[in-house]
């Protein structure tokens, strides 16, 4: 399973309406889109974490480890900043101001990347792709959706299979294998997909499938009161933020 | 190259979702009306749909060490045609975000418009060009050719685009938005040059062993010409006509009848 995936599903807050959670860290990201990098984007992250650390007990390795990814683009994007091009002090200068607007970029894109990954870590994509129709979507797509997300681990599942029977083969000892190795898993997966499909398909229509699929969705009450709490901490950082940044 | 969450400023991040809104919803049109035709192409789209994420997921070998790449963007475009791709595209960005952490969900819509809208249409003209050009040669040989001029072509556009939405969202303080994008495009080149040149070929062997093993496959997507079991040569002529003006909906209803009427 993914690692996002597993944890969404062990999360305590699995419980608590995705809508919450959404106006809790949408919340808080569009304070880190919106404010000034510093203070809010510390406020934010400082906020996000100890939501997600604390009360949704989100492990902190497991989300470092996933944060990476994006961490290292961001890095890589924001060194750009450091210099300038094509200005009078030559082809590559130092830019003085671009130790800041590096700062600042770093500091407001790894905030919002917390506040995506927490939402990430505390709500199941099954929980949340069976509103997304009541959202306005076209239910046919909606479906298609929950059908890619369904067969997705299967699929991947697949996939880690034929890439262990590859390398338990040598397939990727050296560049040459790998290349090969990896034409023929996507080959193969897409082969055994497709039959895959084919024979759900058969098997659906014995159980008289009429085109739809219904699955049973946990009716999880969504109150008003719950709703109102979740944008507190966005308000209450706006607020900070702002007071903070008047002061400076 | 996924744009992480909260790179870009907030007016860019709603530009660039609009751009990539008509595309998608053209897609997402095209997607509900073959579902509607035909309820066998839903699952069968479901199928593409977990390829594609899974294809995007897999580790490219490159001189940086592996790196994770959206892989499927030329290989979707010439299996699936762009316009099917783009909401594809769509729902396969939108589960990397939420499920591996690559991009972010306020710069989903510079992603799409990258990955989803430019890199497969990039990708199918050049597969199309390749195609005509090549026309005389034994298919295998040009349907490799083709092939890997959509996925390297695909690659790099998408690589070019996200460096131009960078460059925008940052101009450099002397070059302005023209050196801002050759620093972006420089630094990001590294990477993914060397990545795009491996994507092509991976691309030609999954291809070549489709033309194989899953023939039935392709000759449903319409990726592969005739019926006769010949295979080799012959069919080129049909593809150089097809390429007159390259119409979109017949091609978006021939992938889901296609698909359902084998």
């Amino acid at each position: 399973m993914l690692t996002i995936d597993a944890e969404a599903y062990r999360s305590p807050w699995r419980t608590v309406h995705p809508a919450v959670k959404g106006v809790l860290f949408g919340g808080l990201l569009v304070c880190a889109l919106a404010l000034p990098a510093w203070p809010g984007a510390a406020l934010v992250g400082t906020a996000a974490l100890a939501l997600g650390l604390g009360p949704a007990r989100v492990p902190p390795r497991k989300l470092l480890r996933t944060a990476l990814g994006p961490l290292a683009f961001i890095a890589t994007g924001a060194v750009t900043l450091l210099v300038s091009v094509g200005g009078p002090d030559g082809l590559i200068a130092w830019d003085p101001q671009g130790a800041a607007r590096a700062a600042e970029l770093t500091g407001r894109a790894s905030a919002a990347v917390v506040c995506q990954l927490l939402f990430a870590f505390t709500t199941p994509l099954a929980d949340l792709l069976p509103r997304l129709s009541r959202a306005g979507l076209p239910p046919a797509l909606v479906e298609v959706v929950a059908l890619i997300y369904r067969m997705l681990f299967v699929a991947l599942d697949t996939a880690r299979r034929v890439g262990a029977a590859q390398a338990g083969r040598l397939g990727y000892a050296n560049r040459r294998n790998r290349v090969r190795s990896l034409g023929a898993l996507g080959a193969a997966l897409f082969v055994r997909s497709y039959d895959r499909a084919a024979r759900l398909q058969r098997g659906l229509e014995c159980r008289g499938y009429t085109g739809e699929l219904t699955v049973l969705v946990d009716e999880i009450p969504l109150r008003a009161s719950a709703l109102a709490a979740a944008a507190v901490p966005a308000v209450l950082v706006a607020a900070a933020a702002l007071t903070l940044g008047a002061w400076t | 190259m996924h744009i992480a969450e909260g790179f870009l400023p907030p007016a860019q991040a709603a530009a660039w979702t609009a751009a990539a809104a008509p595309f998608v919803i053209h897609g997402v049109y095209s997607l509900t009306r073959a579902v509607r035709a035909d309820p066998e192409a839903k699952l069968l789209l479901g199928a593409s749909g977990a390829f594609c994420f899974v294809l995007s997921a897999l580790k490219i070998p490159s001189v940086t060490g592996s790196s994770s790449h959206p892989t499927g963007v030329g290989l979707g475009a010439v299996l699936f045609r762009p316009p099917v791709m783009a909401a594809l595209g769509t729902v396969t960005l939108l589960f990397q975000a939420l499920l591996l952490a690559h991009g972010g969900l306020t710069t989903l819509g510079a992603n799409v418009f990258s990955m989803a809208v430019v890199g497969p249409w990039a990708g199918y003209a050049a597969y199309r060009l390749v195609r005509a050009l090549a026309s005389r040669l034994p298919e295998q040989t040009s349907l490799g050719a083709g092939v890997f001029a959509a996925a390297f072509t695909a690659s790099l556009s998408t690589y070019t685009i996200t460096s131009l939405q960078l460059a925008l969202a940052f101009p450099d303080a002397a070059g302005g938005v023209a050196g801002a994008f050759v620093k972006f495009a420089t630094i990001f080149s590294i990477t993914q040059i060397p990545l795009s040149v491996v994507e092509g070929l991976v691309t030609v062997v999954i291809v070549r062993l489709l033309s194989t093993v899953g023939r039935d496959q392709l000759l449903r997507l319409g990726v592969l010409r005739g019926r006769t079991a010949d295979g080799d040569g012959g069919t080129g002529g049909a593809d150089a006509s097809d390429t007159a003006g390259r119409p979109q909906e017949p091609t978006i209803d021939r992938t889901p009848d296609g698909e359902a009427t084998a």
